[in-house]
């Protein structure tokens, strides 16, 4: 304990021990979904760490990229293969945990004031991943790598004006090529990393100062909190936060040893060829929907282009769209039938989104991107409707 | 309760969300993958067999050997490599165990008509009208009567593909420069070293015994290998292309333990820390 | 009682604990793993080298883990060493000066290695004669198969030498 007592007198360990852990109250009345947060970041590390050891064998040249990986990482490397499994798994499963996160959210209405600056850090948090994934994925070199990046920058040749320019720009080449390679190289292992620990440090600054939202989405004060309605962070919320992680891990490795092929495609072990492109290309899964959005508009390029970038970005203005001020589904019967059908929504779009885009499937995904922009427009519209019920029954 | 139910919904909604991305989608995607037919029953021949060794000797000397050499038994062919690929941007195969690895009938039917057997109309050997029904059964003879017969998949695989393709990570070089390949082909044939792992063994099998099956318009030939030969050959691409397979199965199982004795230990503690709250 | 239930819980807490560090070292280990050598660096570790394509008076430099070997084959007016030598007539040393790790050429009209560090000599069996080196030039680890020799595995007579300490 002298040494408590020492690191106490220079940097108010004990304080910082009250405010961080024992004297931070969660609410009581919330369920597992609440932990989601604490897998992110739980999953986050475990890409930190793998991806540093794949990092020490990894060439970022096109030449040697596919080797590097297929051949020294997966079979010369004690535990390479083990690496990359879980890195890949890792990436993968970040967006599974990451759109819970999201969706309890929406869901319970975490979005609403006092919590904007955590609704709108966390959605950068998002926008960060997604790039970071879309960087990563190119480095393997394969085919998939290759024809992802090479049609995601050909999107960019949309833009009115610069368009053309641009691309040529971004690739640093005529087709993406080794200068491509490099750039997304140094945006996925520094740039983009760095941005994202950033980002994690100011939403988490920012969710201790009005603390989690509940089930009920009604506040508590600290006192409420206190006394009965909540639990302290440590050791007792963590309890259970150990737990739901132990149980998670048992999932994530099963997929790891078992289960990864849906994180490792087939066609990624061909090697990247600028001159064939393979039958069958189509994103990752979990940027499937969005991609269904773009394809959705199968009438209009460039409606699809917006509608693309819209999806996007949209659920970030949430707090501005639902300004309804009963926050938890639990008490919104009609937020939560449309909230419900926008998660079908979502999956629906996800599954169509791997599918080829002709005849039927095209009028569907049509159909299926009008529902998804209809859940946030319809938002404004029952914001009003609720607010003259709160104010009539007063 | 209230956490299972939650837990049930999320279960539900990602077995929905797999099923549409993984199987569904593949179904989709590659539709029903064709059943091999080893015994090539769309070729149609008079030619036989089986016949005499020592007369099949004598006509593989006089219509074989010039271009291709046989040395379990000794046989060099009659021209050299570079000339033989400088002529057909191929090299001739040695034929010491092409009958172990070959299904017979497709092999006669091939030396009637090379063309045809292998679905290559740019095929580069000539056929062999010079030979009749019988004197072919006896080539087959012969060559059955010198081929190895407990040949490794390796074997196999280098026999059959290793003069066209290469599998760089087993240090195996393809027997032909890849710009004469290109010329014969019209593109260099893909290293085989992950090949297991890019293909579903499934199709691979199919691929090998009929190209045209998996890629309509491909250049590869038919080889016409019997069932045996194909498996051999699919079983060492897909080892060569995950060779820590079993460290891994094994590994899962001893990890997987682990987390589950974690799992009671945190399940453990976080009922004593909760009992006491109401 | 109260103090029962707080023993309970530190003793699942240490549990807890101790079980999370078993994972931990089973991750480490995995990590300590992966920096060794790959299988093609391993590969180097034994080299084999046939010495009969060694001519009389001519030398041979074979790499060795990355190091130089220098194979002399000398000629009868040469130093003679037979406990210093391989087969009787070889030189087989290590080409790094026992200094300060040079690499010391050879002088073939005075028949010396010569470093071009600090002006060290060492005659045909690798002694040193002249200048700062402390010691001969050391004899690498090997073993005659025949004709050819494999060095990085100690065969007997390379143990023999040993045991004269002769080697180093």
């Amino acid at each position: 304990m002298r040494l408590m007592d020492w690191l106490d007198e220079r940097l108010a360990i004990r304080q910082l021990i009250k405010v961080m852990l024992t004297e931070y109250y969660v609410p009581k009345n919330i369920n597992f979904l609440w932990s989601f947060g604490v897998l992110v970041m739980l999953v986050f590390a475990i890409l930190v760490v793998s991806g540093i050891f794949l990092l020490m064998y990894y060439k970022p040249d096109s030449h040697l990229a596919f080797d590097s990986v297929n051949k020294t990482i997966m079979m010369d490397v004690e535990y390479g293969w083990l690496f990359r499994h879980t890195h890949a798994v890792g990436a993968s499963i970040m967006f599974l945990v990451l759109f819970i996160h999201m969706a309890r959210g929406i869901y319970y209405g975490s979005f609403k004031p006092p919590r904007e600056i955590v609704w709108i850090t966390g959605y950068i948090l998002f926008v960060l991943m997604s790039a970071t994934a879309f960087t990563g994925y190119l480095l393997p070199w394969g085919q998939m790598s290759y024809w992802a990046a090479q049609t995601i920058t050909t999107l960019f040749e949309k833009i009115p004006f610069i368009g053309p320019d641009l691309v040529v720009w971004i690739r640093g080449n005529y087709i993406v090529e080794d200068a491509t390679l490099t750039r997304f190289f140094a945006l996925h292992v520094v740039f983009l990393p760095l941005l994202l620990i950033v980002f994690t440090a100011i939403h988490l600054y920012a969710v201790r100062i009005p603390g989690s939202n509940n089930e009920d989405g009604i506040e508590l004060t600290k006192e409420e909190k206190k006394h009965g309605k909540g639990v302290p962070f440590w050791p007792v919320f963590m309890a259970k936060e150990f737990f739901v992680m132990s149980v998670f891990l048992i999932f994530f490795f099963y997929l790891v040893f078992y289960q990864y092929k849906f994180a490792m495609d087939p066609i990624n072990f061909t090697p990247a060829d600028y001159l064939q492109t393979p039958t069958h290309i189509y994103p990752e899964w979990y940027f499937l929907a969005f991609y269904e959005v773009l394809r959705g508009f199968f009438f209009s390029q460039n409606l699809g282009l917006i509608a693309f970038v819209l999806s996007m970005f949209i659920a970030a203005f949430l707090p501005w769209l639902d300004t309804s001020p009963i926050k938890s589904a639990k008490h919104r019967p009609i937020y939560k039938i449309l909230f419900w059908i926008f998660i079908a929504d979502f999956v629906f779009l996800t599954i169509l989104g791997k599918l080829p885009p002709t005849g039927l499937y095209a009028w569907l995904g049509f159909f299926g991107s009008l529902v998804f922009f209809a859940f946030f427009l319809t938002l404004p519209i029952l914001s009003k409707i609720e607010k003259k019920k709160v104010a009539g029954g007063r | 309760m209230k956490e299972l139910k939650i837990l049930l919904i999320l279960i539900v909604i990602v077995a929905i969300g797999y099923w549409g991305i993984e199987p569904y989608a593949h179904s989709v995607m590659h539709g029903e993958i064709k059943k091999p037919d080893y015994k090539y029953s769309d070729l149609q021949t008079t030619a036989l067999t089986t016949g005499d060794p020592v007369k099949g000797k004598e006509l593989f000397m006089a219509n074989c050997a010039s271009c291709h050499g046989l040395k379990n038994d000794g046989i060099n062919p009659g021209m050299d490599k570079n000339a033989a690929i400088a002529s057909f941007n191929v090299v001739p195969p040695d034929l010491s165990n092409i009958a172990s690895i070959v299904d017979h009938k497709f092999l006669a039917a091939f030396i009637k008509n090379p063309q045809e057997a292998t679905k290559n109309p740019k095929f580069a050997m000539p056929p062999m009208a010079q030979l009749s029904d019988e004197d072919v059964g006896h080539v087959i003879a012969y060559l059955s009567s010198v081929a190895k017969k407990d040949l490794t998949g390796k074997d196999i695989t280098v026999e059959a593909c290793g003069r066209c393709h290469s599998i760089k990570y087993q240090k195996i070089q393809a027997e032909t420069p890849a710009d004469n390949l290109k010329a014969y082909l019209g593109k260099v044939p893909p290293d085989l070293s992950v090949m297991g792992k890019a293909k579903e063994l499934e199709y691979l099998e199919t691929f090998i015994n009929n190209p045209q099956n998996g890629l309509p318009g491909t250049s590869m030939p038919r080889l016409g290998l019997t069932q045996e030969a194909t498996e051999k050959v699919v079983k060492y691409l897909d080892e060569i292309a995950d060779p820590h397979r079993e460290q891994r199965n094994k590994l899962g199982v001893w990890v997987l333990g682990y987390l589950v004795v974690m799992a009671g230990l945190t399940y453990a503690w976080k009922r004593k820390i909760w009992k006491n709250l109401h | 009682m109260a103090d029962e239930k707080v023993s309970r819980r530190d003793f699942l807490l240490y549990a807890m604990g101790a079980w999370a560090a078993v994972g931990v070292g089973g991750v480490l280990y995995a990590m300590y793993k992966t920096w060794e050598p790959l299988p093609e660096v391993k590969a180097q570790a034994t080299v084999s080298f046939d010495l009969s394509t060694v001519e009389p008076g001519q030398i041979k430099v074979v790499s060795w883990r990355g190091k130089p070997v220098f194979v002399l084959r000398r000629t009868p007016d040469m130093v003679q060493c037979p406990d210093r030598s391989v087969k009787g007539e070889y030189t087989v040393v290590l080409g790094i000066c026992t200094h300060l790790g040079c690499i010391p050429n050879w002088e073939a009209d005075k028949k010396i290695w010569h470093c071009p560090c600090h002006g060290g000599e060492y005659d045909a069996c690798g002694k040193n004669i002249f200048g700062p080196p402390p010691r001969p030039l050391d004899v690498p680890p090997f073993k005659i198969e025949g004709t050819t020799i494999v060095l990085g595995e100690e065969g007997n007579e390379y143990k023999q030498m040993k045991e004269k300490g002769l080697t180093v």
